[in-house]
């Protein structure tokens, strides 16, 4: 009984309470809500942008795709030239390992340059 | 319409269906942020920027939740990081409460009218450290329970029941010290 009491009055004070702070809901000013819309609006028309964001990373491994496609035709040409020319021997020897670094060189030269170009030239879009 | 309905709306690409949230809770966050940065113009920004988040991260909202939680979590982050505050660190508020534990009793009770009333709450709410005073308007101005208290601001359970009751205590000595009398309904 004691303990129904004791509810009782907790219940009581519980429900005092929660009408004592209800008054101390604070209402937001009438244009906050436009604020929020019109932002939020703005962000959404960068949607179709994101999406070229991805075409571009698309472009980019494309790209990369083709010159280094290039440049693995060209070592495999090479290796398969100096196989029939001059035997197996001469694949192992230095001059052959360094004309094979020399064009793994030029064709990451120009990818880094190509990647260079269209960053330079991405940036001066967005300007 | 449900509220997981118009989730699907806004992400299917309906951005004005993402008022009605705005509408629905802007009360409720412009709260919370004013507990936690203590002025409105902070609050407003806070509001803000956490509608924008929560607009950004609208596909990382499990449904199995409620949105309103979600949504005061960012809120309670936002405003927390924005102000640099720990708001759960000090103990003001024991110290306040021991300070004027002995004025709680034997005071008369005074009906009063409803300005009078709000004035004084008020007038309390905001002497109160922000922690107590957040976890009072979370408690008693939505309804929250306990656990969706502790998801909104990261506390456990059991932590928010102690705060809780000290921020309860603390506010009814507090308006007995600053008022000097105990607030009744009328």
């Amino acid at each position: 009984m004691i303990i129904m009491i004791d509810k009782y009055n907790q219940q009581k004070e519980e429900d005092k309470l929660r009408q004592i702070l209800s008054s101390t809901k604070i209402n937001a000013p009438e244009n906050l809500e436009h604020r929020i819309m019109r932002q939020i609006e703005a962000e959404n028309a960068l949607v179709p942008r994101n999406g070229k964001r991805i075409k571009e990373s698309g472009n980019l491994l494309k790209e990369m795709g083709s010159i280094f496609g290039i440049m693995y035709a060209v070592l495999a040409v090479m290796i398969a030239g100096v196989y029939f020319l001059y035997g197996k021997e001469f694949l192992f020897t230095p001059q052959f390992v360094g004309a094979v670094i020399l064009v793994a060189s030029i064709f990451s030269l120009l990818w880094l340059i190509s990647r260079l170009d269209s960053h330079l030239r991405e940036k001066k879009r967005i300007r | 319409m449900n509220e997981n309905q118009r989730v699907q709306q806004v992400l299917s690409g309906n951005t004005s269906a993402f008022a009605y949230f705005v509408e629905t809770y802007q009360d409720m966050a412009i709260t919370i942020a004013y507990r936690i940065c203590g002025n409105m113009q902070d609050a407003e920004d806070v509001v803000q920027e956490s509608y924008v988040k929560a607009f950004r991260n609208l596909r990382s909202f499990r449904s199995d939740s409620k949105f309103s939680t979600w949504l005061y979590r960012i809120v309670y982050n936002t405003a927390v990081t924005l102000t640099k505050t720990q708001i759960w660190i000090g103990n003001r508020g024991a110290v306040a409460a021991e300070e004027v534990s002995h004025l709680a009793d034997n005071t008369p009770e005074l009906n009063m009218d409803e300005n009078e009333r709000k004035e004084i709450v008020t007038d309390v709410m905001q002497k109160m450290p922000a922690g107590d005073a957040l976890l009072l308007t979370l408690y008693y101005l939505e309804d929250n329970p306990v656990k969706e208290i502790a998801k909104i601001t990261g506390l456990n359970e059991p932590n928010v029941k102690v705060k809780l009751f000290r921020a309860r205590k603390l506010f009814r000595e507090m308006v007995v010290s600053n008022w000097g009398v105990q607030i009744t309904g009328s």
